[in-house]
Parts: structure tokens; sequence; C-alpha cells
């Protein structure tokens, strides 16, 4: 058992230490990325370069770049970005690390109660006209990219259908902090909440659909049916409890990842000043130091979720678990 | 019909089969299961060998073995006298055509996006040798041989009942003309009346094309019927061998006696008499008992049994026994007091 | 106490209409055990299934009576039907693999049973559900019954099932292939334990199978089935010392002898059963029949004296012709 974990942790540090060596190789390795020529600026002297890579310490060997930039960015902490300079990274990281995750968990609870609802009842009435509706609809909003459905639900709720009494309420785009302005920060959220969730619920429904209806053809609903159980019964308590486990699985990866920063798309569209955001401004300014620490985190919360949501198959499905 | 030659066409001296699960940092570690465990056994030419057993006894484990579908972990398998153990594909080539398989399930071992006449024709292809001309006719004669229609060549198999596929599946065994065929399970999947064509049909072809057969099955009857010669397995050795009648009629090991009066007969009369009904379940071949393997479910077990592993001895011409108080021996012999009484003539 | 009469179950396919059940009645009286046997196709599944009304394809269509201690079922709308399901009649199947639900201990399901059809606490239904399990002969009672489906053998999930169907006392209990799928040792077991608790328990046994040997051992009549419908029926000594219709002749000639001389081949049915979507329009089994003569073109009916009825036109003269060629046969063959 502790071998397992052991190994497990391994794994986990080393897919991190390999996600790592190849953005750091990526920032050098882009032809026509030189970094020293970004950070100076267009038609720079070559004096100027030639003092920006002594500043950055860009004539370092590479290895020895990278080993310093982890040691600054795990260990001192004092990591300061190529870009702005003196700007510690770190702490930068930690500070936009709220609103992710306001965003993320909000949307999150949305499209679970709402892929599950959607499921359920499509299930439930198979083949009628509600379950149809519902697939379509749930196809449709996987469909729809998250950005364009960003820009459109601005377009409604801040420019066109701005004075109507519909959207009247959505305060500008941006984010205020939970505990300085809760009403706002809930009314600033909704709309993002709603266009993430959108993505996930029809996915969600969609797939426990699907499972529940493989369950329904297993020999174990049938004897549930022969003891004289409702079926709506069956359909919670047996069905969507073993295909539960398929859906608790996915949405562990997804939480993970989105936490670590892939509702990026979402937050540009909003203004959210998230990990995504920071991500893709970095990303822009090719600023080393800020991809590497978002990077990392991102990479981290992946690793982590795959490795909870293995762990919570084990709590789930009891044949997993070694007597 | 046994013949009467010199060497055996198969025979297995020593053969174990050993399968790895878990790993060192798995939960219990890892862990080997002796799938089959030290068989020996002899197939002469002609003749119908049947080996019948419960879940777990490696008795399809033994079959895949016989035909090198599987490596040998130990032992040696030789194949007219030729020790094929460990020939690398290449070397069991022409082996091949000499024994077949067929499997039991007709509704998987058909692959089900090739038609009929294609699957019978592979293994002439595969081989080679053969011209077009003479593989379509080899596979008319092979549909007309087990009894189905060649203008159905075309068809996809699940357009076959159970049966049907059955009989494809042996019309490409017997493709390559092979002197061997090992069938393993062929007709449990199949109903009852059905059954009986198809045992009837592998009968029909000993005698017609001069087979050896090897059947693995778990229906005592079955094999009864069609066995020259049954091998009882348990947890991956055989039990007792012998002449399909006397093994029948007299079976010399206690687990024989139980597997023979638990079967359920189509016959009132035979109903009323006391059946001998095994406690306990199968064990799993991953922990075997110490000692004799069944000496937990066994009625007359003793101390020797549980710690000392019986080897297979004959005790009577062409009857080899695995037990250290065969029923057999003992009827004129003192017999050690049955834990639980029970009927019969032991 | 189970009356059916009349009994169709057809379902519309695109290749036409598939006549499962065509036209069977049957009657099963108190503690007693039928056997009803037959092959794949026969509808002695979907029969059963319809008695306990878990027939649920929209495209079945169903016709007839099912009275169940002088209630109608057919036609009773679901909610009432749950109530006779589980409590009244209850049903077991064939693989016990995968019978139960695999993330619930064998408790908990047993329990949940109890408590559907009893207004009792959840400790009372704990405490019947170790009952249970002792009276099915699972070892360690108390601690199996917190035990996950997968910690169990197939023999001791079979009882667990068993258990579990009978944890609400039902007076009619529906076993479907109950053994198919398990060792032989272990069917000696299932087939001991099924005739204890016919005697502790006191509900009816209805036993499908297609292995006349289990139906020898168990069962006290029987019932053969063929093409969706009643082929013969009888006390269980009558079928198997003087059955009447060719098809159980075949039946028992198909299964080799497990003592006596060996038959050279097998007697075996020629032929396959017919498709359901385009049964013969007379007797179902005519066209595989050795003694079919020209009133076989006309469907035969279900008749019979002494509790023994066949459907077969086979005069009682004939037949017995027809009894004394076979055993001609079986000399000439061993």
């Amino acid at each position: 058992m502790l071998g397992a974990i052991v190994k497990r942790l391994g794994q986990m540090l080393f897919v991190m230490f390999g996600i790592s060596v190849l953005v750091f190789l990526i920032f050098f390795a882009t032809p026509g990325a030189d970094p020293a020529a970004r950070i100076a600026g267009r038609n720079a002297s070559p004096e100027t370069l030639a003092a920006v890579r002594k500043d950055f310490g860009f004539d370092r060997p590479l290895p020895v770049q990278y080993g310093l930039l982890m040691e600054r960015l795990f260990i001192t902490q004092d990591l300061t970005s190529f870009v702005n300079r003196g700007w510690k990274v770190v702490p930068a990281v930690i500070d936009v690390a709220p609103v992710t995750l306001s965003l993320v968990v909000g949307a999150a609870i949305l499209w679970v109660i709402g892929g599950v609802v959607i499921g359920l009842v499509a299930a439930a009435t198979r083949g009628s006209v509600l379950d149809r509706t519902l697939m379509i609809l749930g196809l449709i909003g996987v469909s729809m990219p998250v950005y364009w459905l960003g820009e459109v639900m601005n377009l409604l709720t801040q420019a066109r259908l701005h004075d109507t009494w519909l959207f009247a309420w959505v305060p500008p785009l941006g984010y205020k902090p939970l505990t300085a302005d809760p009403v706002g920060w809930f009314l600033t959220l909704v709309i993002p909440w709603i266009t993430l969730a959108t993505l996930y619920m029809g996915l969600y429904g969609r797939v426990l659909r699907a499972n529940l209806v493989e369950a329904g053809q297993e020999d174990y609903i049938r004897t549930a049916r022969a003891k004289g159980l409702s079926e709506t019964r069956i359909l919670v308590r047996h069905a969507l409890r073993t295909s539960l486990i398929t859906i608790v699985t996915l949405f562990g990866l997804d939480f993970g990842a989105l936490v670590g920063g892939a509702a990026l798309l979402t937050e540009v569209v909003f203004g959210l000043q998230g990990i995504g955001k920071l991500t893709f401004d970095s990303l822009r300014n090719f600023d080393l130091p800020v991809i590497m620490a978002t990077v990392m985190y991102a990479s981290f919360f992946v690793v982590v979720a795959n490795a909870l949501v293995d762990l919570l198959y084990v709590v789930l499905d009891p044949r997993i678990r070694k007597a | 019909m046994t013949a009467a030659t010199a060497a055996p066409l198969l025979e297995a001296v020593g053969l174990s089969k050993n399968f790895t699960i878990g790993g060192r940092l798995s939960p219990g570690g890892l862990k080997t299961v002796r799938a089959v465990d030290n068989v020996s056994l002899q197939v002469w030419p002609g003749e119908t060998v049947g080996l019948v057993g419960e879940s777990g006894c490696g008795k399809s484990t033994l079959g895949r073995c016989l035909v090198r579908l599987y490596d040998v972990t130990s032992g040696e398998l030789r194949f007219k006298g030729e020790d094929i153990s460990h020939y690398g594909r290449r070397q069991l080539r022409p082996i091949r055509e000499e024994m077949q398989m067929v499997f039991q399930d007709p509704y998987a071992s058909l692959n089900p996006r090739r038609r009929v006449g294609d699957l019978i024709a592979e293994p002439l292809r595969v081989h080679g040798r053969r011209t077009r001309a003479e593989i379509d006719a080899r596979v008319r004669e092979l549909m007309g041989l087990v009894g189905l229609s060649a203008d159905q060549l075309q068809r996809f198999p699940h357009e076959f009942s159970g049966g049907q596929r059955q009989r494809i599946g042996i019309a490409r065994a017997l493709a390559l003309e092979p002197h061997l065929i090992v069938a393993d399970e062929p007709v449990s999947a199949l109903d009852v009346s059905i059954q009986a064509q198809i045992v009837n049909l592998l009968a029909d072809l000993q005698d017609r094309l001069g087979l050896t057969y090897v059947i693995i099955a778990h229906d005592l009857s079955v094999i009864r019927q069609v066995s020259d010669r049954t091998a009882v397995m348990y947890l991956g050795s055989i039990v007792e061998l012998g002449p399909t009648d006397e093994v029948y009629r007299a079976p010399a090991h206690p687990y024989t006696q139980a597997l023979i009066s638990a079967v359920p007969v189509p016959d009132v009369d035979r109903a009323a008499r006391q059946r001998i009904v095994l406690t306990g379940d199968v064990p799993s071949p991953i922990d075997p008992p110490a000692g004799c393997r069944f000496h937990p479910r066994c009625r007359f077990a003793q101390d020797r049994c549980r710690r000392e592993r019986p080897a297979l001895r004959e005790i009577a011409p062409a009857r080899t026994v695995a037990c250290h108080f065969p029923l057999l021996e003992i009827e004129h012999a003192h017999r050690p007091n049955p834990l639980s009484r029970g009927a019969g003539e032991g | 106490m189970l009356k059916v009469r009349g009994l169709k179950v057809s379902f519309r396919s695109e290749h036409g209409l598939v006549r499962a059940v065509d036209d069977v009645s049957f009657d099963v009286g108190e503690r007693e055990i039928l056997g009803v046997v037959g092959e794949s196709g026969s509808g002695k599944t979907i029969s059963l299934l319809t008695v306990m009304g878990l027939i649920n394809d929209p495209n079945a269509v169903i016709e007839g009576s099912i009275v169940y201690k002088g209630r109608e079922l057919l036609g009773l709308p679901q909610r009432e039907l749950r109530h006779v399901r589980g409590k009244e009649i209850a049903m077991i199947f064939q693989d016990p693999m995968t019978a139960l639900t695999p993330v619930y201990t064998i408790g908990w399901q047993i329990a949940e049973q109890v408590l559907t059809h009893n207004a009792v606490s959840k400790r009372t239904a704990r405490e019947r559900a170790v009952e249970l399990l002792t009276a099915v002969g699972i070892p360690n009672p108390e601690v199996s019954v917190d035990r996950y489906p997968h910690q169990l053998s197939g023999g001791m999930r079979q009882r667990a099932v068993i258990a579990m169907a009978l944890s609400c006392n039902p007076s009619l209990l529906i076993a479907d292939e109950p053994t198919t799928a398990l060792d032989v040792t272990v069917q000696a077991q299932i087939l001991e334990l099924i005739q204890k608790l016919r005697r502790d328990f006191g509900s009816a046994i209805v036993l499908i199978t297609h292995d006349m040997g289990v139906v020898a051992e168990v069962a006290d009549r029987v019932q053969v089935m063929y093409a969706g419908r009643i082929v013969e029926r009888a006390a269980k000594r009558d079928i198997f010392k003087g059955p009447r219709h060719p098809y159980t002749w075949g039946l028992l000639d198909s299964i080799p002898p497990l003592d006596g001389p060996r038959p050279h081949r097998l007697k075996s049915i020629a032929g396959m059963p017919p498709s359901l979507l385009a049964l013969p329009k007379g007797c179902a089994f005519g066209p595989r029949c050795r003694y079919r003569f020209e009133k076989c073109g006309e469907p035969p009916r279900l008749a019979g004296s002494g509790g023994h009825d066949s459907a077969c036109f086979l005069s009682p003269e004939s037949r017995a012709a027809a009894w004394a060629g076979r055993l001609l046969d079986d000399k000439a063959v061993s």
C-alpha cells in the first residue's frame, strides 16, 4: 500500500518535472523567440541586447538557467517577471487564484446539478420528446465555443439589452472580491458561471444519460425490478449510483484542469483577472517566469486531480478495493 | 477406438503453466497462479481423451498449452516424438497444421466481419501451398463434411445459429487435415438437442478422418459419451485418469465420485439414491490448500492428506489416481471412517 | 394459486411479429415445484417474466389472463404490480455474478427489499437479512451481511440472491435457470437448498431450466415447452417413465447417459427450432418430427388424461408403436 503511494508521488513529480522542462525548452527553442530581443523591444541595439542578456542571465548555460528559475520559483519564491521588472511572480499567482476559484467552483455547482438533472430526466423519459430535446440542447451546449458564447452573452447583457430590466443588474466586466463586496462578487460572476457551465452541463447530461441507459440493461437492474422497487428508486439508488463513478471521475479531472487555469477563455472574455488571464497575458508577452509559474500551478492541479480521482474511484467502486 | 501404436501422438510430461498476478507494489504483492501444475498425459493416435473438471481446474489452460497457444512454464510437450515445448513461432508453423483447436463460444470465435467462406479458407491461405481453385474446392468439401450447404459460404456468422456456427468452427479446424483436434467446451454454449447433433458430428468425423481428439468440458455426461479415456482435473492437476467406462462406473478418487454423483440425471429412480453433496466452494487456484488439494472438502481426509501431496500412481491397469486412500484399492482392505456418512459403494 | 390462461406474448419487429409465447395456459398449486423445460426460443422465460410484469418492451403485445390468488395481474398498473412483485411473487435469475448491484452490500440489498414491502425499522430489516443468510447456509452471516457481492463466490452469491428473494415470504418463487451458470458440485448444493426452502418456507416454486436432469431431481410436475407452446405436461414420474410427445422423447434422447451402456450415436433431433417470426401452420414441432403424418398440418391442442397432457395427434396406439420402435432402436445401437 505504502509502496503504491510512493510510486504514485514519484510519478506525479516526474510529470511535473517533465512539463517544466518542456515549457522551458519551448521558450528557448521556439523559432524567432530570442527572449532578449523580446524584452529589449524592437530595434534594440546590440549593446542593449547584450546588457539585457547579462541582466537576465541568458548568457548562462541552459541547465543553469533552468535550475535558477526553479529555485527562485519554488524555494526562495522571489522570482520576478521578465516584462514587468521587479514584479514578484509567486505572490501574483496567489493573488489571482481566488478569482479563478470563484469562477470555477460556482460554475461547477451549476453544471453538476444541471448535468445530473438533465441526465436523470432524459434517461427516465427515454425515447420521448423531452429526452430528445434535452439531448439536442446538450449537444448545442457542447458545440458552442465558450469564447463565442461569452461574447454573445456580453453583447446581450452589456450592450444591446443592458438597459432592459432583464440585464440591467449586470455590472460592468471585472471581478469584485468576495470579502469586499459580496453582492457585487455574485453579480459579476453570474453570467460567467452560466457561460462556463453550459458546455459542461451539456456534456455531463449526455454522458450520464448514456451511462444510465447502459446500466439499465444490466442484470442487477432486472433484479431490482423483480424486488418490486419503484422505477425512481431503481434509477436513483441503483443505476445512478453505479453511473456516478464515471461522472465523478470525469468531474475530478475537469475541475482540476479548470482550477489550474483552463478557464482561460472565459476569464479573458469576461475580464476576470484569474489564473487563466494571467497565463494568457504572460504568453502574449513571452514572460517566461510567469509562464512557468502558471504552468506549474496548472500542472500541479491536474496531477493532483488525477491522483484524487483514482483514489475516489476506489472509494466509490467496492470492486476495486482489495479485501 | 484405440489403435495400438508405438508412440503417443501428443505427450505432456510434467507440464506446468503459471500466471503471475498483481505486482510488487500492489496489495498482496506478486502472486503466482499455478493454473496447470505438473501434468503428465499421453494422447494416443485415434483415441479421444476427455478432460473434465470444474471452473479453475485448469482444463482450458491445459488445452491451450497442448496446442501451444500458450507458452509452457516448465515441463515438456512432445508431438509425434518431437519436443515442441520451446519452439518459436516459425518452428511451430508446420506443427500447427497437424493440431488444431475448436473453441467454446461459437459467437465469439468467428470474426463477425468476415464471410464464412473466408473464415474457413483462412488457414489454407495462411499456410500457402494451394491454388485458389484448390482452396475453393476444399472449403466446399469441408462445408459438406460438417453438414452445411455450400451456398451459405457468402454469409456472415451472425446469420447462422449457434449450432451452425460451431460447425463452421469445426470446418475451419479441419481445413489443414490435422491429426489432432483439441476442442474446448465444444457444446456447452448450445441447446441440448443441438449438443447431441454436434457430439454425433464429432464422432462421425473421427471415424471418417481418423482424428484424435482431446475434448475439454465441464459436462460429465458429454465427456462420458465421447471419450475413450477420461482425466479428471482439480486445481491444476489430474486427480484421476483411466478408461471412461471404468472411471464412471467405479471412480477411485473421492472428488470424481462426488462429481459424478452431483450431476442431475433425467432418471426418477436414480434421484432416489443418496447424493454426495460437497461442502464449500471450488477453491481458487491462487492460494491452494496444503497437502492434497482436495482435502478440505474430502469426506475421507486423514492427517496424511493434510500434510502430504499425493502423486499420480497406478492402482489398476491403465488407471491412475492421485490419492492416498483411493476408493478402489481400499474396497478390499480397511477403509478409514468417512467424516460424514454417505451412501453408495464408495 | 396461479392460473395462467391463454397467454400470448409477441414482439413487433421490423421483420414482423415475433410470437414468443403462443397461447400458453398452466396452473401452479400451493407448495408445488413446477419444472418448466425448454430450449432457447421455447418461451419458457418470457412467459414467466410476463407473470412478474417485467416485460417493459414497448413493442410487446400481451394478451390473456394471469390470475394470482383470485386477482387478475395482467393489465394492473405498475404501481399495484410492484406490491405483488418481490412480496408475493419473487424471481431469481440465471447469472449470480451480475445479479446484485455491485456498489451495495448484500445486507443492504436484502434489507432494501424488506423495507420496500414492510413498514419496519432498519434494524429489524438487517436482522431479517442475517436470519435469511443463515437459512440459506451462508457461513458467518453476521459478517457476510456487510460483504459486497464481488467478495462472494458464485455459489454464495446465488444463495444470497435466493435469500433476498425469500425475504418477504413470497408464496411463489420463480427461478430462471438458477444453476446453469454454476459448477456441478455447487449446483447440487443449490438444488438441495431449493428443496429445503420449499419445506421450510412453504413457497411454490417454478423452476425454469433446459436440463431434464435438474427437473428429475427437484420437480413435482413438469411442463415441456417448444416454440412458445406447451407440448407436454405431467407429473414428474409420468414424464420420465412414459413421455408422450416426440419432442420430449427427443430431448431425453439427446442427453448422454451417465451410466449404463453408451449409445454409439445419440438420437438427436434433426434440424433446428423454427423461427418465431414464421411458425409452421400446424404443429410447431412437425417439420422435425419423425412420426409426422397428415393431421399434423393442423395445430394440435394440449389434451390428455390423468393429469398427463400432450399436444400431439398421435393416437395412444400409434404412440405405443412409436415407443416400441424407439426401444428397438436403442437395442440396435448399444
